[in-house]
């Protein structure tokens, strides 16, 4: 058996580890199973899949078809549709996530009687179901009958109805518009945290030396947020670039393909097209990208350091 | 200077409410249509506030009415979609519980035994976690689904619970890494020291100090699993098997959508997960800021 | 079965699944045994195929045959996806009636059971009404893989009286440019309100309002009787498009996003004065809107000024059987010979979907039974239409201008090719001739991607 080192070299440390060690694999046991099962494996089939012909329909005709995945996937303009388009609304949904998530957390972070109601209240489209909330844009987006026009339209905004999903830039407008709508609080509850954190003596500090509100909030705030937003830009920029379930219900990548993402292309290939070796040939591309998200990531956020110099 | 720190309140405040009705305005939205009638969901200009308040839209749901071909004999009895509403609730509850306990105890153990523990690739656990986190859930969900197939579980709730778990565990196990690492080691030392036993620690100690963790993990994959479609659609194939998010849908189709139905099971939806919310949100705000922004 | 009951039923289903898990797949078929076996038949997305259930569950009661026939609901945009995920998971429905190109697709595939003798069960071939042979319910290379049971053809709706109030005509008579004008007139005449409404998203329904255009300017997509060449960038596909578009303007605005259901609601709900569609429009109205239901009359499509043809995208539509993985085939087709044998049945299932379904046996189409339904006193023209002179211009995209079943359509369907083509041409403001090109160049790839079903 490998020797266990001691976490540090004290005695009574050693025997304690060394007596737990088989309580320490048992402990694991259940996630290495589970992660072998449902996150290694699927992930490797998938790799494997990329190579195959592969028809739904025909489970029993899987052919071995080398890189032709790949190559059509690359040759298709589709392809090359859904990547642009994936990056204009995870950039838009960001930029406007995190502009509007640290102004909120700002707004949420005085202290007001009642501002813990304010707080509950903005946090919760967080946890509103996807499908709910691409219905309810579908209802108050709609063109004919929808809230939205209505308000504009009576306010003089508009002078005839917007057809809101039925044109490609409203329709990606839309969509962003949900996603940041629906994920907004999580910039906040984020920003939050680490507000609470930062002592008031540094404000107190400069309102002495007659620094104003923004430059205050250059001064101290922006420094001491730096690190979270890093962070929750990047996780965010992730998260968004995969998701499947916003665009796919509320327009299923339409009008025509003008909101297409590489999620919905991939599913669109598997189950439409009926080719499960693109799909997962797309899904492959789609890891490839970010795995150089996560580099960065792991990069910015000094997350490896910290390890080594314990 | 009192008047012109009230006067900043009174704004303050206007603010917050401003911003409060913009974001919470589609789901009162969405209420308040439930809430009508048939055809007053259909004026133009809409009203408001209902004119007519009635429970007739949740009514068809929970007794199943067939509100899209009214004579449901001429459909040879054919159930509607609004039929199987409580059963996709049910399921949809049994698969975010089933995924939620199994996510949250394997993590746990997980996260525990990397940081009080040495044994080699342990380094390597929270990273791959991570990348885990990272890969969207398009990728697991064909070979998963072929997996399934291979064992006939498609269209079981058990496959859903497996595929859910896919995708919240990677996240589960690394917001309770970062939990455990942040936890003081020394009370579990003495009391091990004292001769506790190594699992009445763990039951006795680490839990109840873990419990704010494994509170955020619960929640983000109770979330997670509430809300996903994508499984639901690929794995699930019978009426009375979907879960609420795909069954839904559902009211979409056909030649008749009924916006009243929609918007009312969108509330029912909901409302589970608003209860959970107003219980937990204070566990959300410190595990999460713990969790996700810490590593 | 009532809902508690079901819930349980799933409840268990979710044990069933762990059992299966946990024993290896030796439990379940003990649980199994204990009751009637259910087979699973899918009709049409949305409540079709109840009534012929209805009528296969006699057959087995009759018989003894410790089997259930239960229907399952299909989304409607969803019929490939839940036919992709069933079959990869080698659980198939016992029996299929879907969209006729999808039948054609599977039977060429080998996916089907020949049904040579169920139909010489029924006497298929005597019994079917005029106009329609077997082997355009699905047949392939020679073998008939569908039973029929029913076909309908997608019509010009009308609201008659705006159509007299403005002197428009008779829609009888109209060639494609009376149509057009006639659109015009009402969206100028009537403001808020369509002239005319067809299914532009990306979707089936979309598909089939653009294919019945181009057939009626003479164009189609493959010919199979030039080895399934790709011949969809014709002049006659050019001016179909270019019609669309001439049309597009006395559309509803959101026309790009619809689907089968919202073209029924905006006709249902009074906002257009005519539309394309099957016979759902019509028992719409009967249920919510007497008045629109008055004056709502089904015409042959305008015919091509050139051409003459009035070509109506038909489901000529079959019960098909998946061969794989089907244990009850022998059962399911001793009960659809039951029910198809029984004019009772048939025109009860007739019946149920007034006018959806237009008869396919002359037996149910002439009996006194069939002709005791309201309709038949209340809107007898528009039935007749619908029913029996719709016929000879009836084809669909698997079986393009009759010219013989080609499989390829149902891939295109999956993602809409047609309709992304127009799509093309009204949202990117491409020219038709280069929305053509581009619609030409991925039929061609479906058709090399699918060699393998052509050459047999």
């Amino acid at each position: 058996m490998h020797g266990i080192p001691p976490v540090r070299p004290e005695a009574k440390r050693r025997s304690f580890q060394l007596s737990d060690q088989q309580v320490g694999l048992l402990f694991m046991l259940p996630f290495l199973v589970t992660a072998a099962a449902f996150m290694i494996w699927p992930v490797a089939e998938a790799v494997r899949m990329a190579f195959f012909a592969y028809n739904p329909l025909r489970p029993d005709d899987v052919r071995w078809v080398g890189l032709d995945n790949f190559e059509r996937i690359l040759d298709d303009p589709l392809f090359w549709e859904s990547l642009r388009q994936a990056l204009v609304w995870t950039g838009w949904s960001i930029l406007l996530q995190t502009i509007l998530g640290v102004a909120l957390a700002m707004l949420l972070h005085v202290s007001l009687p009642g501002i813990a109601l304010f707080r509950g209240l903005l946090l919760f489209p967080y946890i509103v179901p996807t499908v709910v909330i691409a219905l309810n844009w579908r209802w108050i987006f709609n063109s004919e009958i929808g809230i939205v026009n209505h308000a504009l339209l009576s306010l003089g905004v508009i002078d005839q109805n917007i057809a809101w999903l039925s044109t490609p830039d409203m329709a990606m407008a839309s969509a962003i518009l949900l996603n940041v709508w629906k994920y907004t609080p999580f910039v906040i509850i984020c920003v939050l945290a680490r507000l609470q954190t930062i002592p008031t003596e540094l404000y107190d500090a400069a309102k002495v030396d007659g620094a104003g509100a923004w430059r205050r909030f250059l001064d101290i705030t922006l420094p001491m947020l730096k690190e979270v937003l890093v962070v929750v830009i990047v996780f965010r920029t992730i998260w968004t670039f995969n998701k499947f379930e916003e665009i796919y219900l509320l327009t299923r990548g339409g009008p025509g393909t003008s909101t297409f993402n590489l999620a919905v292309y991939a599913f669109e290939e598997g189950m439409a097209n009926l080719r499960l070796g693109v799909a997962a040939a797309a899904g492959v591309i789609m890891i490839a990208l970010l795995l150089v998200g996560t580099i960065v990531y792991v990069r910015v956020s000094g997350f490896g350091q910290e390890e080594k110099a314990t | 200077m009192t008047a012109r720190a009230a006067l900043g309140r009174v704004a303050l405040y206007a603010l917050l409410a401003a911003v409060t009705f913009v974001v919470c305005f589609p789901l009162v939205w969405a209420f308040f249509t439930s809430m009508k009638p048939k055809d007053e969901i259909f004026f133009w200009p809409p009203t408001l506030w209902p004119s007519t308040w009635t429970l007739e839209n949740y009514r068809a749901l929970l007794q199943g009415k067939d509100a899209y071909f009214q004579a449901g004999s001429a459909t040879g009895g054919q159930a509607p979609p609004s039929a199987f509403f409580l059963d996709w609730f049910l399921n949809s509850v049994i698969v975010t519980l089933g995924t939620t306990v199994i996510s949250t105890v394997v993590s746990t153990l997980a996260a525990y035994s990397l940081t009080r523990f040495r044994f080699p690739g342990q380094r390597a656990v929270p990273y791959l976690a991570l990348v885990g986190y990272m890969v969207p859930s398009i990728i697991f969900v064909f070979p998963m689904f072929l997996l399934m197939a291979d064992l006939r579980l498609t269209d079981t709730l058990l496959s859903l619970i497996l595929g859910y778990v896919c995708i919240t565990l990677p996240f589960c196990m690394w917001l309770m890494w970062a939990f455990f690492r942040g936890v003081p080691i020394e009370i579990e030392e003495a009391a091990l020291v004292d001769g506790a036993s190594r699992l009445r620690v763990f039951w006795e100690i680490v839990l109840p100090t873990a419990w704010p963790g494994i509170v955020a993990a619960a929640i983000f994959t109770l979330i997670v699993s509430w809300n996903d479609y994508l499984f639901g659609r690929v794995f699930m194939n019978s009426m009375e098997n979907l879960p609420l998010t795909v069954g839904v849908m559902h009211f979409f189709d056909g030649t008749h959508v009924d916006w009243g139905l929609m918007m009312a099971s969108s509330v029912l939806m909901t409302v589970p997960m608003a209860i959970l919310f107003m219980a937990l949100q204070r566990h959300l705000v410190a595990g999460f800021g713990a969790g996700a922004v810490k590593g | 079965m009532t809902d508690t009951m079901r819930a349980w039923a799933s409840r268990r289903r979710l044990l069933q699944g762990t059992a299966t898990l946990a024993a290896a797949g030796l439990a379940a078929p003990a649980i199994a045994q204990t009751q009637p076996r259910v087979a699973r038949v899918w009709g049409e997305p949305g409540p079709y195929g109840g009534v012929f259930v209805n009528g296969m569950n006699e057959w087995a009661q009759r018989s003894n045959a410790n089997i259930r026939f239960e229907v399952e609901q299909i989304p409607w945009d969803g019929v490939t996806v839940k036919l992709a995920t069933d079959l990869a998971a080698r659980r198939p429905p016992a029996l299929i009636s879907v969209e006729s190109p999808i039948a054609y697709q599977l039977a060429a595939e080998g996916l089907l059971e020949p049904v040579d003798d169920v139909n010489r069960a029924i006497r298929a071939q005597e019994r079917l009404v005029d106009g329609f042979t077997l082997e355009q319910f699905g047949a392939w290379r020679g073998t008939q893989y569908a039973v029929p049971v029913h076909h309908q053809p997608c019509l010009l709706v009308v609201q008659q009286d705006l159509v007299d109030e403005f002197g428009l005509g008779n829609p009888a008579t109209w060639n494609w440019d009376q149509f057009a004008n006639a659109a015009r007139v009402i969206a100028e005449r009537r403001p808020g309100m369509a002239g005319y409404t067809m299914a532009l998203g990306r979707n089936l329904c979309a598909d089939y309002h653009i294919t019945q255009f181009i057939w009626q300017a003479g164009g189609m997509t493959w010919d199979p009787q030039a080895e399934f060449r790709t011949v969809f960038d014709s002049p006659a596909t050019v001016e179909a498009f270019d019609f669309i578009r001439r049309l597009h303007p006395t559309m509803p605005r959101t026309a790009v996003e619809f689907s089968f259901l919202q073209v029924v609601d905006q006709h249902a709900a009074g906002r257009t004065g005519m539309s394309a569609y099957w016979g759902r429009t019509m028992g719409r109205a009967a249920e919510e809107s007497q008045a629109l239901f008055n004056n709502m009359e089904y015409y042959l499509n305008p015919a091509h000024p050139g051409t003459g043809m009035r070509w109506s995208w038909t489901d000529i539509n079959g019960w098909i059987i998946p061969r794989r993985d089907n244990p009850f085939i022998r059962e399911t087709k001793e009960a659809v010979a039951y029910v198809s044998n029984s004019v009772d049945w048939m025109v009860r299932y007739s019946h149920s979907l007034m006018p959806n379904v237009g008869p396919v046996f002359k037996d149910v189409a002439t009996s006194p039974q069939m002709l005791a339904h309201p309709f038949f006193q209340s809107k007898r023209r528009t039935l007749d239409v619908i029913f029996t002179q719709s016929v000879p211009h009836a084809c669909n995209t698997g079986l393009e201008l009759k010219r013989g079943v080609n499989p390829l359509a149902g891939f295109a369907h999956g993602r809409s090719v047609w309709a992304q083509a127009v799509q093309r041409m009204l949202l990117n403001n491409e020219s038709p001739r280069q929305a053509v090109e581009w619609g030409q160049r991925q039929f061609e790839g479906v058709r090399r991607d699918n060699q393998r079903l052509l050459q047999g």
